[in-house]
């Protein structure tokens, strides 16, 4: 019995290593086409910074006023920005090869390029949909913030907090739908979550903060009607209208 | 070295004849262009001025000896309060078609202008490339124009006309060439309401600049005033063409002579009600701090906090840091350092502590013009500050 053991046991092993010695060509295969694609990519990458930097190619973009390629890139450098996406695109481009390459060098009909390719096309949206969501969230927080600040809006940190937060739930709720996780669970999570911030905002405006609201209207409603005098009452001092200034 | 030569033009000047100008105005209501013909017809008494206009002529001006040049809008600006690119492309177009030597373009509510001061500017716009107005405001009036535009355009183009986003203004045809050029370039960047910078233009061009005291006049109103929208709309305009002109400025040199400060008496007034100013001030010195570290060195945010705790009474925003606030926007607009709109909407709340600033000082007797001159001469001082910043924005980060 010991040796049927031993034997079963030899075996299973033995299929082990086997199987580990026709996967390893494909890992080798995948890995040194990421790496040399990365190689690729980076030497790429120095040389498209070198010939944009000799062609003055910031310059002449902010001349033009291009503004919202040079407001999303990093540094303010349009530049920059075009280098970093030719790295990372052939670093994805050896990413695919690598796979194909994986798939040919195993031997089998499982066929695993099938499934992980689409996959892998779905993971990189679904990073570029967070990239574009934190980014967005972002802009219109501040946006938000410095447009309360200037109506004088004494809840308008509490404002742009919530629409950042807003825009990030509804990024990944995105992103999880891109990827396929969750499906049902995360639609409902999102619906109470998105919902829930929502409805917090907007009792913490109408209900919780209706003295500062009402504060703020009054204030509003002053600036633009003075009062009328009450010429009856002869201790009744009437408001003097607030000095004009001109802004311009 | 660059550096220009300004004239102000305060004394009357001999008789020059005005055959060969274009005197160009805007879309005004009936009313006003019928007033205004009068005051040309009263500037220009028998002597024959093509005046270019948008409007249809009243049928009483048949007999005038001016002779009327209808030009057709081709947009309807959104900024009618002040001269744009499309008002200067116009005007040069005019003046090349008439054979005109010289253009006189006069702003909205041109009809408040007394006939000499038009035919000042028209005299002085023979004479020189550029002719700007001096105009008689109140204490409270035009600060924009006494907190950024002015103190900007003079310490960094060693230039001394008061106002430099022009309402009225005269051109040589030279001048006028210059403009058109830049106005057609922001046109083609479908900025057809962009505003031109003459005086900044005229500087860099080494042109002759003048200035003429126009008097009391009623200047326009932007017809919806709101403070934050045009600011960031005129400071954006401003900034932009700093940068853009950062060549000539780095190497401008001078200081200029000190404006004559009216020894009249300051008439008496109440006390301006600067609280909601200070309350907008210090709610964004709360909520925008973060941001404000963004573009402000530590110096200016530690000068901030100071004011943010300063009693309304006794609250003055030192003049070099409010020089050193508009120099780091300034720079913080090149760099890009935030978004352009967020960066300008963040200034708002600075610019209004600047405004219940001055308001307290010169509810204390102080001359409001001798502080705007004071401001004016912060800026000259701490323009090394800005050249260094500018040339080495990494390094030099005090």
């Amino acid at each position: 019995m010991w040796q049927q053991i031993e034997l079963a046991l030899r075996q299973s092993a033995q299929s082990v290593l086997v199987k580990l010695a026709r996967f390893l060509p494909g890992l080798l295969a995948l890995l040194l086409a990421v790496i040399v694609l990365t190689a690729i990519g980076a030497g790429v990458a120095t040389l498209l910074r070198r010939i944009l930097t000799a062609a003055k190619f910031d310059e002449r973009l902010a001349r033009n006023a291009t503004g919202p390629l040079s407001d999303w890139s990093p540094a303010n450098s349009p530049t920059a920005l075009i280098a970093r996406v030719a790295f990372w695109a052939c670093v994805l481009i050896g990413c695919f090869i690598g796979i194909s390459a994986f798939d040919a060098a195993y031997p089998g009909d499982s066929q695993i390029s099938n499934f992980i390719i689409p996959y892998l096309t779905h993971s990189i949206g679904a990073v570029l949909l967070l990239i574009a969501g934190t980014v967005i969230a972002r802009f219109l927080e501040r946006s938000v913030l410095i447009g309360a600040v200037n109506a004088k809006l004494q809840y308008a940190r509490f404002l742009s907090l919530g629409i950042k937060w807003l825009v990030l739930v509804l990024t990944a709720a995105m992103v999880l739908d891109h990827l396929q996780i969750g499906g049902t669970v995360v639609e409902l999570a999102f619906g109470i979550l998105f919902g829930g911030i929502v409805l917090t905002l907007a009792l913490a405006v109408g209900l919780g903060s209706r003295d500062i609201v009402s504060r703020s209207l009054e204030r509003s409603a002053d600036h633009r009607s003075p009062l009328d005098p009450i010429h009856a009452d002869p201790d009744f001092k009437s408001p003097t209208p607030q000095e004009t200034l001109r802004h311009f | 070295m660059a550096s220009t030569q300004t004239n102000v033009d305060l004394a009357s000047t001999p008789a020059v004849g005005t055959s060969g100008l274009l005197v160009s105005l805007v879309p005004l209501p009936q009313e006003a262009f019928e007033a205004t013909l009068s005051n040309l017809a009263l500037a220009f008494p028998g002597e024959s001025v093509f005046v270019a206009t948008p409007d249809t002529a009243p049928q009483s001006s048949s007999g005038s000896p001016l002779r009327l040049v209808p030009y057709t809008l081709t947009t309807v600006s959104a900024t009618p309060w002040v001269l744009n690119a499309a008002d200067y492309l116009n005007a040069y177009k005019l003046a090349q078609e008439n054979h005109a030597t010289a253009c006189v373009l006069l702003g909205g509510e041109s009809q408040s202008l007394h006939p000499e001061a038009i035919r000042a500017l028209a005299k002085s716009a023979l004479q020189s490339d550029l002719t700007l107005a001096h105009y008689e405001l109140g204490p409270r009036e035009g600060l924009v124009n006494s907190a950024i535009l002015y103190p900007v355009t003079r310490a960094l183009f060693s230039t001394r006309p008061r106002f430099p986003l022009a309402i009225d203004v005269g051109l040589s045809l030279r001048m006028a060439g210059r403009l058109a050029i830049t106005a057609q370039r922001s046109i083609a960047a479908g900025q057809d309401d962009g505003f031109l910078w003459p005086l900044n233009e005229a500087a860099s061009a080494n042109c002759s600049i003048a200035e003429v005291n126009v008097g009391a006049r009623t200047l326009p109103q932007p017809v919806a005033p709101d403070l934050n929208a045009l600011l960031a709309q005129i400071a954006g305009s401003l900034f932009a063409d700093v940068d853009a002109r950062a060549a000539f400025w780095q190497r401008a040199r001078g200081t200029q002579p000190a404006q004559p400060i009216s020894q009249a008496t300051p008439i008496a007034e109440p006390p301006p009600d600067i609280a909601s100013m200070l309350d907008a001030f210090r709610l964004a010195y709360t909520n925008l701090h973060e941001i404000w570290a963004l573009v402000l060195p530590p110096n200016s945010l530690l000068g901030l906090k100071k004011l943010s705790v300063m009693q309304p009474e006794s609250f003055r925003m030192p003049d070099n840091l409010w020089a050193r606030i508009v120099y780091d926007f300034i720079l913080a607009f090149r760099l890009r350092t935030i978004n352009r709109g967020h960066l300008l909407g963040a200034l708002t709340p600075l610019y209004l502590a600047w405004v219940a600033s001055h308001l307290t000082l010169t509810s204390k007797g102080t001359p409001p013009e001798k502080h705007i001159q004071d401001v004016a001469v912060a800026f000259e001082t701490d323009k090394p500050y800005l050249v260094s910043r500018w040339r080495w924005p990494d390094r030099f980060n005090p």
